[in-house]
């Protein structure tokens, strides 16, 4: 797997527009020869940050153009991902039942970095063998 | 008469996830009555931290009111997803349906 290799998609922050996200994902990574473990490693990763997104982000400005957007880079062998939206970080306030977005992704991710100045990205980092095996 | 089963069962399949969230807590809502639940999830293809939030919110809620639990995962996914969730141990987790449905019939006839 040499080269780079890129997906870029611009969605709007709704629900119904979460799993064609990580499908369209999982595609382009199992292209690029990525395991079925690691498959599905990266589409949970990916899925919790866009579930962050179409739940939090713009839950408290209803006039915000409500949008997410999904980028793979590929480049070898080394997998860059980050969801980015515009909307508002919500602290995490400790509930029981809740919280589990986060951690999940960091528990997957070999790098994960959480952006929050004017709007949300998560950055994560895979590569091409198993992540974070 | 319409006599209840002993053992409930509440079962659902394909990808589970933030668009199905309402679904998915309505179906995982305890009877009055019900004495054990299978939660059959064998056929999820796919599951986030919305299924396992209501997941978890129902089996402390049965833990409550004492009734026995038991859930059917068999997905690598998402049996990945309990794990990394930190929740391997909080369900009483079983691969094949026969063997969770054994254990409920021990539950209830203790």
């Amino acid at each position: 797997m040499n080269g780079c290799s890129e997906l870029r998609l611009l969605q709007e922050a709704h629900s119904r527009c979460v799993a064609p996200s990580r499908h369209a994902l999982r595609a382009f990574c199992e292209a690029l020869g990525f395991g079925a473990d690691a498959l599905d490693d990266i589409t949970t990763a990916v899925g919790e940050a866009l579930a962050n997104v179409v739940e939090h982000a713009y839950a408290d400005d209803c006039d915000q153009r409500r949008s997410f957007e999904l980028h793979a880079r590929f480049d070898n062998g080394d997998l860059a991902l980050e969801v980015a939206d515009t909307g508002t970080f919500r602290h995490c306030v400790p509930r029981p039942y809740r919280g589990f977005g986060l951690r999940i992704i960091r528990a997957i991710a070999q790098q994960m970095t959480l952006d929050t100045d004017g709007g949300t990205r998560v950055r994560m980092r895979f590569t091409a063998k198993t992540p974070k095996s | 008469m319409n006599e209840r089963p002993a053992i409930e069962t509440i079962r659902l399949t394909g990808e589970l996830e933030v668009g199905r969230k309402q679904e998915i807590r309505d179906a995982f809502a305890l009877r009055d009555g019900a004495r054990a639940v299978l939660v059959d999830l064998s056929e999820v293809t796919y599951a986030d931290s919305t299924a396992l939030t209501e997941l978890l919110r129902f089996c402390m809620t049965a833990q409550r009111e004492a009734v026995p639990i038991a859930v059917v995962i068999r997905t690598r996914q998402f049996a990945r997803l309990v794990q990394y969730a930190g929740l391997a141990s909080v369900f009483k987790i079983f691969e094949d349906p026969g063997e969770a449905f054994a254990y409920l019939s021990d539950c209830v006839n203790a």
